[in-house]
């Protein structure tokens, strides 16, 4: 099970959980007409404040890059090099294993590689910065009454502006490939927006999630960086799919795998250039499904550590 | 008069001391079930209740820790009470940090953009106060007002932070020891801004243990002690009630 869905079991496993739901008392019984309508409330309260989303966006993004000589580049050159050292390993070393699985990606492994590692990028690092969105604005949050829901959905936000940033690197690459005939460019492309639909839904289920449970367990953000790399090899974002499902893994493990919805996500991004990957339906009904319980699940957490969180932080 | 601007009812909110320690696994192991689940809550506040008109002067009063700030956070928004209501009819301009929430990484001039956008004030408007604003924050403030906010003294945030607030338009105005810090001349300015907000009709709740303040400012009082409302009636009755327990 991904780290995405699974904390929750996981805690409740621990025995945290209860725990931390008995320090939250009797709210809900006091106050059941104002914050019952959990969802759609949020929902409207970020959409009304999205100047303010938008001004706590740029913000990160200055503070993020304004002593970096390079500025924003490296959120170009980061998963570049990246691609780089991840090609010199599986498109040189291991050339001939890595061709046998590639199918129709086997001629143009680069964009392969660099499709998913963008995409890889917005989703690992709106994790880790997610993780420390309320913690590490713990000031802004204490002085202003702005929907708390905002910081985490911002760092995901933040990041998706950095993806955006390099999709003009990937499309030149995908260009020299199409001119090159190893790529054919067509109705596909249309996977793009539906990818990044689905991983927003899912980011943002995990961002608040991941952000409320940090402030009353700081745990979480050490936790998240041994997740991230798990993750980051139990999806086919380096190697096809198709090399786990012509594996001589038990079915039981191979089900596991694909319960991730970063699974079907990272297929839909494969499948922008190479229409083979797109997912069937089963996984992409699992893969909608897990990020849209996902987003539930973390909402739902989030507004029920609310009170808790503004008193700790 | 009509509707009451802020209007608390049996307003009451609880807070666990030792919180973490309780949630730490070894915790969890050794002493399950075996302390007390309830160690540790108190409540800062509790059985609240008063509503304060359109135009009134609120000064809140009691030592320290008897939760004066918790109430102005409840009434800004950024607490949420476990017990009972509290409602507010238009928009809060809290001071409730010094800093007014700006951040360190951040330079002045942008952290005036920031906050007081995120207070909703327009770009355009912001950009034509922005030299009133930095002045009424001093020279000191001036000279440094692209420099991140983190070299910024105490003294100089409050400055900033109350010339924006100032600006802005909210019907409530919230202020939690703002003039404990920052000299006389400094002083004078807030003065002369209160005095001008307060004339404006707007409604003002204040904290402090300046005595000189509470009167000049405000005409109610409310005293709190141990967590409860002692005394609901004028800023003299208020402040008699709490020099009585101070000084008996």
């Amino acid at each position: 099970m991904a780290g995405s869905v699974g904390i929750l079991p996981m805690l409740v496993a621990f025995g945290s959980f209860p725990r931390l739901v008995a320090y939250v008392p009797l709210r809900l019984r006091v106050l059941p007409d104002e914050r019952e309508a959990t969802v759609t409330s949020g929902v409207v309260a970020v959409w009304s404040h999205r100047t303010t989303l938008r001004l706590l966006v740029r913000r990160d993004l200055t503070v993020k890059y304004q002593q970096s000589v390079l500025g924003y580049l490296w959120s170009l050159i980061e998963p570049l090099g990246l691609g780089a050292i991840y090609f010199f390993v599986f498109g040189l070393l291991y050339r001939s294993a890595t061709h046998r699985h590639l199918g129709e990606a086997a001629e143009s492994y680069p964009l392969f590689l660099i499709t998913g590692i963008f995409a890889w990028m917005w989703t690992s690092s709106a994790i880790s910065e997610a993780t420390n969105a309320l913690t590490g604005q713990a000031r802004l949050i204490t002085t202003m009454n702005l929907p708390r829901e905002l910081f985490p959905i911002g760092r995901v936000a933040g990041r998706f502006a950095e993806y955006v940033a390099g999709l003009p690197i990937l499309a030149a690459v995908a260009a020299v490939y199409a001119a090159l005939g190893r790529i054919d460019l067509g109705p596909s492309l249309l996977a793009l927006p539906l990818a990044v639909l689905v991983q927003t839904i899912l980011l943002v289920g995990i961002a608040l999630l991941l952000s409320s449970l940090n402030v009353l367990m700081r745990d979480i953000e050490r936790l998240m960086r041994l997740v991230t790399r798990v993750l980051f090899y139990a999806t086919p974002i380096i190697y096809p799919l198709a090399l786990v499902r012509d594996s001589g893994l038990p079915g039981w493990v191979k089900i596991a795998y694909e319960v991730n919805p970063l699974v079907g996500i990272f297929q839909l991004h494969h499948s922008i250039w190479y229409p083979a990957e797109f997912p069937d339906a089963r996984l992409l009904c699992l893969s909608v499904g897990g990020s849209l319980v996902t987003l539930l699940v973390g909402a739902a957490v989030f507004r029920r550590l609310e009170p808790a969180v503004l008193k700790e932080l | 008069m009509g509707e009451p601007m802020i209007e608390a009812e049996n307003l009451g909110i609880q807070f666990v001391r030792n919180r973490r320690r309780n949630l730490r696994l070894r915790e969890m192991i050794i002493h399950r079930g075996g302390r007390q689940p309830d160690a540790g809550v108190f409540w800062p506040l509790r059985n609240v209740s008063f509503t304060v008109a359109p135009g009134d002067t609120v000064g809140v009063i009691g030592r320290n820790g008897t939760g004066k700030s918790t109430l102005l956070r409840l009434i800004a928004g950024v607490l949420i009470p476990d017990e009972g209501r509290i409602r507010v009819r238009g928009a809060v301009a809290p001071l409730l940090e010094l800093s007014a929430g700006f951040s360190n990484d951040l330079t002045g001039r942008e952290n005036v953009h920031l906050v007081g956008s995120l207070h909703g004030l327009s770009p355009g408007f912001l950009r034509r106060r922005f030299d009133e604003i930095v002045a009424f924050a001093g020279e000191q403030v001036a000279n440094a007002i692209d420099t991140p906010v983190r070299h910024y003294s105490s003294g100089m945030k409050v400055r900033l932070g109350f010339a924006v607030i100032a600006q802005l338009p909210h019907p409530i105005l919230l202020m939690d020891e703002v003039t404990a810090v920052g000299d006389a001349d400094f002083r004078k300015k807030c003065y002369d801004t209160i005095d001008r907000l307060i004339a404006e009709g707007r409604t003002v709740m204040l904290v402090s243990h300046n005595e000189n303040d509470l009167t000049r400012f405000c005409s109610r009082g409310l005293y709190f002690d141990g967590g409860r409302l002692r005394v609901d009636g004028t800023i003299r009755e208020a402040l008699d009630a709490y020099h009585n327990v101070v000084r008996p």
